[in-house]
């Protein structure tokens, strides 16, 4: 019906489309998203987190091409296509990066790449066993190359999963958490609010790290870890700002009536007061998921966020950090301009939110 | 009354600007206000009267409003286009304002003297100690009692009244020459208003400045003014001396506004409503003391339907952690009987325990002793199943239809909830059928079902509260100051819709109230409340005609009686 485009949530729809930046940031944040689902997909490299080695061409610049000998695994992998598109594939092939290759009947001679002006020596391999096509392309390194000679474009694509997924985990289990215990503590008050805030004050004194590092020792080491651990950090700033929207809201008149005709608590929490004092939320959650994105990338930085070889933006940092003064500072600017793009997009897409659904912060 | 105008207005339209859209609310008005003279502007929410005079003081909010055509003179100098550096001095200096809010007008953490105090030292020459010396003048000129208390006293600590009191000392520091006093008593109580009033007036004749008075209430603005102009939409509809105004009103706006008010001296079937007024169908038809008289006895022959006995409402502060814990009774010793069908009014003034008694008989605020019985069962003491079920007989009207609807959810959702709550009717569709029933009831429309509350004007909102309240066929409505926010002939409307339901769904109410002329239009029995207690109970009629307290008396002679 037409008359439903008058409901405030859709009157705040509206002012969000008119913000530039707010609306800017969404589809920022969207690419993003469909980036990092379907990073398997466009990544150039799309070996299971894009671990494809290449020593000899570590640290190039950024558009590098160099022609690359592929030799296919002997050992035949079942994966099916669903897996390889989301997972990757798990490629037990061979690259070599060749400076120069002559092929004569069924052996291919070739020089392996070398940088420095050396040339290497000529090998051969024999390739009548295995039916393939064409076993030299060129390749290029849209970002160059990592340390170990990965192709730099595809770890920043598959990296982008990690911290969309902790900003998603971390938000989604701080907003579970925080919402149910501050509704809680804010309607009922009294006991059960001095508990919750008891609660609340403890989590609050735990650094994130030592709570990540405790975490890490009970649970072991992993992302999986960090996001738990970054999630059961976060609740507790939900929690209060919930606490406190629930406080004033209940005071409203329209709990009063809702208390008057006689209906439950549950109902009263869930349907009267929550939708009430979403705005607050939905605008603290967009902070949250820029602040797990950089609690993320700094364990990693640390080690103790996504263990190697998966990618991740902060971890990419880390193994690079010191090329920064060896001239090829790119190595740790790429991921960190990836990382400060994504937090300033959820930060103004927070900005916008606010805005738009007029909470005063 | 010289000829010269001190202030003059002369075709000033104001325009409010909002997404882009101009806005045209005050349409080419035009007013003089003389020297020595108390100027009533009277007119109801939304008519432009704060405005307009917002606009004499250049305060109008900068960005989205701007005064598109006309002059304001003040002693030959055009206000319009002053600079703020020279508006500023005429502010405060030359022509001051009292709000409305003394509770918010004044601030929190400075003393009321040193408030007073800054305005002196701003706009004059004084020095502390003399600066001193004249604010404590000031405050025993506007009858502060213990003007040495006040001058150190904060805000917080001394009652409304006096607020508003040291609100005028402040305006009146400077000795202007034009005070403009936006609805200076409506938050007060009415005796209160009534000594505000009288400070008001004797202020201005010892000091013969010139006084624009703003007030929705009519008969308010007959007592203090001495000439009169009514606002509509914008507009002044009349002017002149208050005598011509409210003997012989000439435009129809006027006559309804003075029509719609309750009276006191009759008692009409229904009150005339502007609508009413505009097309000439005013049902002058009274209820005479006879009729009267035969239906107030048929209704207490039969059982009471609430009894309340001894009613106690205890709220303890603590004070620190050793000190006892000290009690303050806001509801003490009461009793009282409802019966079936009749309209229990109740007044007093803010802070006697009237909202307290109401929530204690909801059982939203648990009373601590004492005893209610609804229907012969004792329902102080229910479990919550049996709580909930009492919830479905005893309902509530609240006094702000805006802040007791949910603003997320449909007005047809909103009524429509309580009956799912409540297992009325058996479907999605009979109940929606029966929703839309009660908005036609109610005065509303079927497409009115999917509005939200806050595409509703205030009387359309209260009917949309009414309405959610009579959903559930309850038997007892309490209406705690169901009809104070609102405009009066939108008041005149809603008194005029909850009658009718009365009639034909045999509710009964308890009307509870702070304005004496409407609850004594209601009700059936009045019962006048003071400091927790109960300071008259009987016939209304009876207790109005010859009150039986000095309370009570005091409290019928401060109702502002109009001409």
């Amino acid at each position: 019906m037409s008359r439903e485009s008058n409901s405030l949530t859709a009157l705040a729809l509206q002012k969000f489309k008119r913000n530039f930046w707010g609306v800017f940031s969404f589809l920022f944040i969207i690419l993003i998203g469909l980036i990092s689902v379907f990073a398997y997909v466009i990544a150039p490299d799309n070996s299971v987190s894009a671990n494809q080695m290449h020593l000899s061409i570590h640290s190039k610049n950024p558009g590098f091409k160099v022609d690359m000998l592929t030799v296919p695994s002997i050992v035949s992998t079942n994966q099916n296509a669903f897996d390889k598109w989301f997972f990757g594939v798990k490629n037990l092939d061979e690259e070599i990066p060749i400076s120069y290759h002559n092929i004569q009947n069924d052996t291919l001679f070739y020089k392996e790449y070398v940088s420095g002006g050396l040339e290497a020596e000529e090998k051969h391999i024999v390739f009548s066993d295995f039916e393939t096509k064409p076993y030299v392309t060129q390749k290029h390194f849209v970002f160059g190359t990592d340390k170990y000679g990965r192709d730099m474009l595809s770890r920043i694509l598959v990296g982008a999963r990690i911290s969309f997924f902790i900003g998603f985990v971390a938000v989604f289990i701080s907003l579970v958490v925080g919402i149910l215990l501050g509704s809680l503590a804010g309607y009922y008050g009294g006991k059960v609010d001095a508990v919750i805030m008891w609660l609340i004050n403890v989590t609050w004194s735990i650094p994130t790290l030592l709570l990540v590092i405790a975490i890490t020792l009970a649970l072991g080491k992993g992302f999986w870890q960090v996001f738990i651990a970054v999630g059961l950090t976060m609740w507790v700033e939900v929690a209060r700002v919930v606490r406190g929207q629930v406080m004033s809201a209940k005071n409203m008149q329209y709990i009063t009536a809702a208390k008057a005709l006689g209906y439950k608590d549950f109902r009263i929490i869930f349907k009267h007061i929550l939708p009430n004092i979403m705005a607050p939320v939905i605008v603290i959650s967009a902070a949250n998921f820029a602040a797990a994105i950089l609690i993320e990338s700094g364990l990693s930085f640390l080690g103790i966020g996504a263990q190697p070889p998966m990618a991740s933006w902060g971890a990419m940092i880390k193994d690079h950090y010191n090329y920064i003064i060896l001239g090829k500072p790119y190595l740790a600017l790429i991921p960190g301009l990836c990382i400060m793009s994504l937090v300033m997009a959820f930060m103004l897409i927070g900005n916008a939110l606010r805005d738009a659904l007029e909470v005063k912060t | 009354m010289t000829l010269n105008p001190i202030l003059s207005l002369e075709n000033v339209s104001i325009s409010f600007t909002s997404q882009k859209q101009e806005n045209e609310v005050i349409h080419g008005i035009s007013y003089q206000l003389f020297s020595n003279e108390i100027l009533g502007i009277v007119g109801e929410s939304g008519s432009g009267k704060s405005i307009s005079s917002l606009a004499i003081m250049g305060l109008l909010p900068k960005r989205v409003s701007k005064i598109t055509n006309g002059r304001i003179t003040f002693l030959d100098k055009e206000l319009i286009g002053l600079s703020d550096k020279a508006l500023q001095h005429i502010r405060g200096h030359d022509i001051a304002m009292i709000f409305q809010e003394p509770m918010s007008s004044l601030n929190p953490t400075m003393t009321c003297g040193k408030q007073v105090e800054e305005i002196l030292l701003q706009h004059t020459n004084l020095t502390q100690q003399e600066a001193k010396e004249e604010t404590l003048s000031l405050f025993s000129k506007v009858k502060l009692p213990k003007p040495n208390r006040v001058y150190t006293a904060y805000p917080h600590e001394i009652s409304g009244g006096q607020k508003q009191r040291v609100m005028i000392a402040m305006a009146i520091a400077c000795k202007p020459k034009i005070l403009i006093a936006d609805e200076p008593t409506t938050a007060l109580d009415v005796t209160v208003q009534k000594d505000i009033i009288q400070l008001l007036k004797s202020l201005q004749e010892d000091t013969k400045m010139s006084v624009i008075f703003i007030s929705h209430d009519l008969s308010l603005v007959s007592e203090i003014a001495d000439r009169v102009l009514v606002m509509y939409k914008g507009n002044i509809v009349e002017q002149g001396d208050k005598t011509s105004i409210f003997k012989s009103p000439k435009h129809k706006y006027t006559k309804a506004l003075i029509a719609s008010k309750p009276s006191l001296r009759v008692r009409f079937k229904r009150l005339p409503t502007i609508k009413d007024v505009l097309n000439n169908t005013v049902n002058k038809a009274i209820i005479s003391k006879e009729e009267r008289e035969k239906k107030q006895a048929s209704l207490y022959s039969k059982q009471p339907l609430l009894e309340v006995f001894n009613l106690e409402k205890t709220y303890f502060s603590k004070s620190g952690w050793f000190s006892k814990k000290e009690g303050f009774k806001a509801v003490n010793n009461v009793s009282f009987k409802v019966y079936e069908g009749e309209t229990l009014g109740l007044v007093g003034e803010s802070g006697c325990g009237k909202s307290t008694l109401s929530n204690a008989i909801l059982l939203l605020d648990k009373a601590t002793s004492g005893s209610i019985t609804y229907n012969g069962q004792d329902i102080t003491n229910l479990t919550p199943k049996e709580e909930r079920k009492l919830r479905k007989d005893i309902q509530i009207i609240f006094q702000d239809p805006f802040a007791s609807l949910n603003p997320r959810i449909p007005v047809g959702k909103a009524i429509m909830e309580p009956m799912e709550v409540h297992n009325i009717g058996t479907s999605y569709k009979d109940r929606k059928q029966r929703v839309i029933e009660l908005l036609d009831r109610v005065g509303l429309t079927k497409s009115d079902f999917n509005k939200y509350p806050h595409e509703f004007s205030g009387g359309q909102r209260q009917r949309v509260g009414i309405a959610r309240t009579i959903a559930l066929q309850p038997k007892l409505i309490i209406c705690d100051e169901s009809v104070s926010a609102l405009d009066i002939s939108v008041q005149a409307q809603v008194l005029n819709l909850l009658n009718e339901l009365k009639e034909n769904y045999n509710f009964t109410y308890i009307f509870i109230s702070h304005d004496l002329s409407v609850v004594k239009y209601m009700s059936n029995q009045l019962l006048v409340m003071n400091q927790g207690k109960i300071e008259d109970i009987g016939d209304a009629d009876a207790i109005y005609n010859s009150p039986k307290t000095d309370y009570t008396k005091k409290l019928i002679d401060a109702i502002p009686k109009g001409l």
